[in-house]
């Protein structure tokens, strides 16, 4: 009786087990993302990781990619590179050579993707830059890298000519960039766009890293009295910059900031002197997608952010979340995770996803996007091109 | 009155960084250690503004106190049970030790307050004032004003107070004063927590001034290393001549040059420096 009993038991403990696991196990994507996740870069890092870990989430929730007859379920292999660019290059090709990852996320930036680029390309491993912008990352000729950003032009170009067609009487620049490669290569767009435009710079200075103080600059600034201040660097020199700027009394009639109004801290931090301030980003959350892609539309995207992390994502976030979904859409669409196939697909992808249409150009950088131009109005930042997600029209004046 | 607007700003940002370094001074002049935990202890201080504004409505004018007292109370620990047991070794030792638990101390307030830049929104701020044609930026003048007055309190503290003429002593001489009878350990506990004093309250002011972020700690080092050594270390007049020559070298090596040189020209100053006068502009030794 006793031993009936155990064979018993066993054989529903058994049955138990049998049950509780899936038909078939799912395989597992093994995705490398070198990372800044500590040193200076670290805030941007943890911004690029959020969206990874996003689409991550939202891929495995929703019971992983489905390839052919296999299912696969997405791991994210982080590396930090601790904010050193030769170490990005390193462990770029760790991922690939120790960690035998699938595909790769460039590291954070133009420069560092740039670098990295070269060693996905010699082991033909598909990688996605999602902040890199600078044409210089993508005109090398290679054939396995695409990136997520437009370049940085198609910033700067809508909003000269935004302002040149106001019929507003605004036709001098002052263009101030912290001297650092994306805040002075906008700069330089700034420029040429201005001058495209008919518009004439009066001065254009830049500042150090680790400036902590703008008055001078400011000061004459002030007396050169510009209609229109275009400022680029990092959020913590424009809050400061747009602090000091109140301080001295200057008062453009056009003031714009790259790239620090496109973050809710920036508007949190400035209060007031937020307002009117007109910027630039490759996506911001005001826009409308309704996407193909795993998380449908951009309000379905901002939702789900929002509920993970009860913060409202930024072009980056968003960015780095886009790349995770670009590529679930060329696995797809290639029907294998075999990494030449996936990056035909990738080159050949015109699609619509909830950070916009995408389509790579021939050097692998996205052609399809219209970044859009924002100006924060009583608060909130709304958009004012393109057209059709226009929310209102650019406010000039104003700046106090 | 370009120049005068010029050498306005330059004093007020001297006077701000001589509010940064005069507590870094203080410990590397009496205690010999090199703290690294300075500009984190800076940082610090300003979160506790920006929290005591945010939750409680208390102007950072006025939590300078709260902030100077958690400081002490914070850096009075730490030099009684940690560094004072390195104290005596090369100066390295407490390099490393004090460069490790900034570690601890930068990565901790990160965890807690996230990477995120914030900035204390006053519900009315003074604003700006043109006075003859010259602008007075208020709130940083009366930060700056403030931070002068605390350094006064510090150098009364020093030469009127049996505990700062205990400080000065031990700064003289360690062995004469402990024969004298002074509890060095003690002291030293006292000075460090002094000197995290006068981050915390610093840090307070300049949440007013400058936007909040753990991040922004090896920034106010920086500057306190170089007003130190400019100005001559271990005495509070150094601090604030160093602090005040570097915000007019920055401020008139922008308008002259431009300003992605400012620092640039504070550096290659020191270095001369460095050269010709080791000892920095005011080239005394002590607080005596």
């Amino acid at each position: 009786m006793r031993s009936y009993m155990k064979a018993w038991l066993l054989a529903v403990a058994s049955a138990a087990v049998f049950l509780a696991q899936p038909a078939v196990a799912n395989e597992t994507l093994r995705i490398g993302a070198p990372l800044p996740l500590t040193g200076p870069l670290s805030p941007e890092g943890l911004k690029q990781q959020r969206g990874y870990d996003l689409w991550a989430e939202t891929v495995n929730t929703a019971g992983g990619i489905k390839v052919g007859g296999d299912v696969y379920d997405v791991e994210i292999v982080y590396v930090d590179y601790e904010s050193q660019t030769p170490r990005a290059v390193q462990t770029a090709e760790r991922l690939i050579t120790a960690d035998n990852v699938n595909f790769l996320f460039a590291p954070f930036g133009s420069g560092a993707a740039k670098a990295a680029s070269s060693v996905a390309e010699r082991y033909q491993i598909p990688m996605i830059a999602a902040t890199a912008s600078s044409s210089s990352v993508y005109d090398q000729g290679y054939q396995y890298l695409f990136g997520t950003f437009t370049p940085n032009s198609t910033l700067t170009e809508p909003l000269a000519k935004i302002v040149a067609n106001s019929g507003q009487d605004v036709s001098t620049v002052a263009i101030y960039a912290r001297n650092d490669l994306f805040p002075l290569a906008i700069a330089n767009e700034m420029k040429k766009s201005t001058e495209n435009n008919d518009l004439e710079v009066i001065s254009f200075d830049e500042y150090a890293i680790g400036t902590m103080d703008h008055a001078s600059a400011l000061t004459l600034m002030l007396r050169s009295k510009p209609d229109w201040v275009f400022t680029t660097g990092y959020i913590n020199d424009l809050i400061l910059i747009r602090r000091q700027m109140a301080d001295l009394g200057i008062e453009p009639k056009v003031l714009t900031m790259i790239a620090g109004p496109a973050y809710q801290e920036f508007i949190d931090a400035t209060g007031d002197h937020s307002n009117n301030v007109s910027s630039a980003a490759w996506w911001h959350p005001a826009v409308s997608y309704d996407g193909k892609d795993i998380f449908g539309s951009t309000a379905d995207f901002v939702a789900a952010f929002e509920a993970k992390y009860n913060a409202v994502p930024d072009y980056a976030e968003a960015s780095a979340a886009a790349a995770g979904a670009i590529l679930e859409l060329a696995i797809e669409q290639a029907g294998t995770i075999e990494p030449t196939a996936v990056r035909d697909a990738l080159a050949s992808m015109d699609a619509v996803t909830f950070y916009g249409p995408v389509h790579f150009g021939e050097n692998g950088q996205i052609d399809s996007l219209e970044p859009p131009v924002f100006q924060i109005q009583d608060g909130k930042a709304k958009t004012i091109f393109p057209e059709i997600i226009k929310q209102a029209d650019m406010r000039f004046g104003g700046i106090e | 009155m370009l120049y005068a607007q010029i050498l306005l700003n330059g004093l007020v940002l001297g006077g701000l960084y001589a509010c940064i370094s005069v507590g870094f001074s203080l410990v590397w002049g009496v205690l010999n250690v090199i703290n690294v935990l300075h500009g984190s202890f800076v940082v610090l201080g300003s979160y506790i503004a920006y929290f005591a504004y945010a939750h409680f409505g208390i102007h950072p004018f006025f939590s300078i106190i709260i902030a100077g007292a958690l400081l002490f109370a914070l850096g009075y620990v730490v030099q009684l049970g940690l560094i004072n047991r390195v104290v005596g070794a090369p100066v390295l030792t407490t390099l490393v030790l004090t460069f490790g638990l900034d570690l601890l101390l930068n990565n901790g307030m990160l965890l807690a307050f996230s990477a995120d830049y914030r900035s204390v929104q006053l519900a009315d701020p003074l604003g700006s004032a043109v006075v003859g044609g010259l602008v007075f930026p208020l709130d940083r003048l009366v930060a700056m004003l403030l931070a002068g007055v605390l350094t006064g309190l510090l150098y009364l503290l020093l030469v009127r107070s049996k505990i700062g003429r205990a400080i000065v002593a031990v700064r003289m001489d360690r062995e004469a004063a402990a024969l004298m009878g002074v509890d060095v350990k003690k002291i030293y506990a006292i000075t460090f927590g002094i000197g995290a004093l006068m981050a915390g309250a610093a840090g307070s002011l300049l949440s007013l001034v400058f936007p909040i972020s753990p991040l922004a700690g090896s920034e106010y080092l920086s500057i306190a290393f170089i007003v130190c050594i400019l100005g001559g270390l271990g005495s509070i007049s150094g601090a604030i001549v160093g602090g005040i020559v570097l915000g007019l070298i920055q401020s008139f090596g922008a308008l002259f040059i431009g300003p992605q040189h400012g620092l640039t020209i504070a550096f290659v100053l020191l270095i001369i420096l460095l050269i010709f006068k080791p000892t920095g502009i005011m080239g005394r030794r002590g607080y005596e």
